[in-house]
């Protein structure tokens, strides 16, 4: 009986083993960008959450809309207000997987396509994007930019206002990582 | 836990000892949904409420709006004349009054300006502070409260008592109450004083009291209506009514208006029974009433410049 005890004990620390290698950070940086010829449009938020296990090659995504900061108030708070409605939907998230080989223990920049779901605007959709990784013991660089339309995610824009906002919003991620502790 | 297993025959414990293993298997599986754990690291924030108004003004008066730190707002006002003036006059819109602003917020939290007015040609100076901010989350606040005090000074050149440049100053405080209920409901209180340090006559008292009630309802994402009224208090009513000759009736302002936000502008176009447009003027000297059609079509026009560097 004490054997059997033992078994369930060891099992439940290997199972728990794996929780090691995931990395983590809550400074990423996101920088939004829908600038025109008539308008720049540029915020940049540096409180995204993200966490990436080795193991799985997953990644996972989280950051307040209204953590964005614009240059200009007025511009923030039509962001908030008008498109992303951030009292409704507070958070943009995205959960996805690392689809091309990566060996973690190279330590080089290496390109990868990740694929998951980009939720903003309480809309999701499945995006495809190129990342930038250097792996690392003790911390993980990543870096990401890809272009999403407002439309895909339910976001319209006045017709008064259409010329100077982007038709597809590019968006920048970079994020460093460490050990993640629980 | 090991007295029990002891007692018991081996052959019941096995089905509690194969659901005991899946469980602690499991757990690690749960835990693993990097997407729950992300949420688990995210620590509780406080998320302030924004645009609570469209405008750093419901009608006439202030909401407890302000512009945020190095940003400017140059503001354009108008009042046309009396509506009951009457074809000759087309209503009012052959005279009007202009009042134009430079309002700029030094900090967050603090915004200062300054104007001038065709009314009385009076100039105005205030600072506009917010005390609380309404926000949930890890700190939780029901209501936005900001102060503002406000100085006018009266340069028209026709009052010969007005000798003495300290008798054409009044000073306004106000405290603004304001909560934004939802989305679309916004509603503000304005306990307001007034001293004057002159007035017209000795029924007239130098201290006012007010109290403002605004709200707004938004009509679509860029489109609010607004109301605002201000209760003031008038001491010597009854007197002011029975002495001979009478001395001119003040009433109470009511407006109503409609902001229209195109990007950089917000335009408000409103009727009320004010022509002033500042506080010394449309609380303590509004002379129009709705109810004889006394009404003034006008307009703000809100124009945002920004000196942020990013």
């Amino acid at each position: 009986m004490n054997k059997l005890l033992i078994l369930l004990v060891l099992g439940f620390v290997f199972a728990h083993a794996g929780a090691q290698n995931r990395y983590f950070t809550k400074d990423a940086k996101i920088i939004f960008n829908s600038s025109t010829p008539l308008e720049d449009i540029i915020a940049e938020s540096n409180q995204a959450t993200t966490l990436i296990d080795i193991d799985k090659n997953e990644v996972a995504f989280s950051v307040l809309t209204t953590s964005f900061k614009f240059r200009r108030a007025l511009m923030e708070e039509h962001f908030n207000e008008n498109y992303m409605e951030s009292s409704k939907f507070p958070k943009a998230k995205f959960t996805g997987k690392i689809i091309s080989p990566i060996d973690w223990k190279s330590e080089k920049p290496i390109l990868v396509d990740v694929k998951g779901i980009l939720t903003m605007h309480g809309v999701s959709n499945e995006i495809v994007l190129k990342a930038q990784i250097t792996p690392g013991k003790s911390k993980i660089l990543a870096s990401a930019e890809f272009m999403v339309t407002p439309e895909a995610f339910h976001i319209s824009i006045p017709s008064a206002v259409r010329d100077k906002i982007a038709k597809e919003v590019t968006i920048k991620i970079n994020a460093v990582y460490a050990p993640y502790q629980q | 836990m090991h007295l029990i297993i002891k007692d018991m025959k081996i052959n019941s414990l096995k089905p509690v000892l194969i659901l005991g293993i899946m469980v602690v298997y499991a757990l690690p599986c749960w835990s693993q949904d990097l997407d729950s754990l992300l949420e688990k690291a995210i620590k509780p924030q406080t998320v302030y409420t924004s645009a609570t108004f469209k405008s750093t003004r419901i009608v006439n008066g202030h909401s407890v709006e302000q512009m945020k730190k190095k940003q400017l707002d140059f503001r354009i006002s108008h009042r046309f004349g009396d509506i009951n003036s009457g074809s000759y006059n087309l209503y009012g819109l052959d005279n009007g009054l202009i009042h134009f602003a430079l309002e700029y917020g030094l900090t967050d939290w603090l915004e200062v300006g300054i104007g001038r007015s065709t009314y009385q040609k009076t100039f105005d100076g205030f600072a506009k502070v917010s005390i609380l901010k309404q926000s949930s989350g890890v700190r939780n606040m029901p209501v936005h409260i900001s102060y503002l005090f406000s100085t006018e000074y009266i340069s028209l050149n026709t009052d010969t008592l007005m000798t003495n440049p300290y008798s054409r100053m009044s000073y306004i405080h106000q405290i603004l109450i304001a909560r934004k209920f939802n989305e679309n409901l916004s509603l503000q209180l304005t306990p307001t004083v007034i001293h004057r340090n002159l007035v017209p006559t000795e029924l007239d008292k130098n201290d006012l009291f007010a109290l403002g009630l605004g709200g707004r309802y938004k009509l679509s994402k860029r489109i609010a209506l607004n109301v605002e009224y201000y209760y003031v208090y008038r001491a010597n009513e009854k007197a002011i009514s029975q002495s001979i000759p009478t001395p001119v009736k003040y009433y109470n302002p009511l407006s109503i208006g409609i902001d229209i936000e195109t990007g950089g502008h917000v335009f408000q176009i409103m009727l009320t029974n004010s022509q002033a447009m500042r506080e010394g003027g449309f609380i303590g000297k509004t002379t129009e009433t709705w109810s004889n059609m006394g009404i003034h079509l006008g307009f703000n026009i809100s124009r945002v410049f920004s000196f942020s560097k990013q």
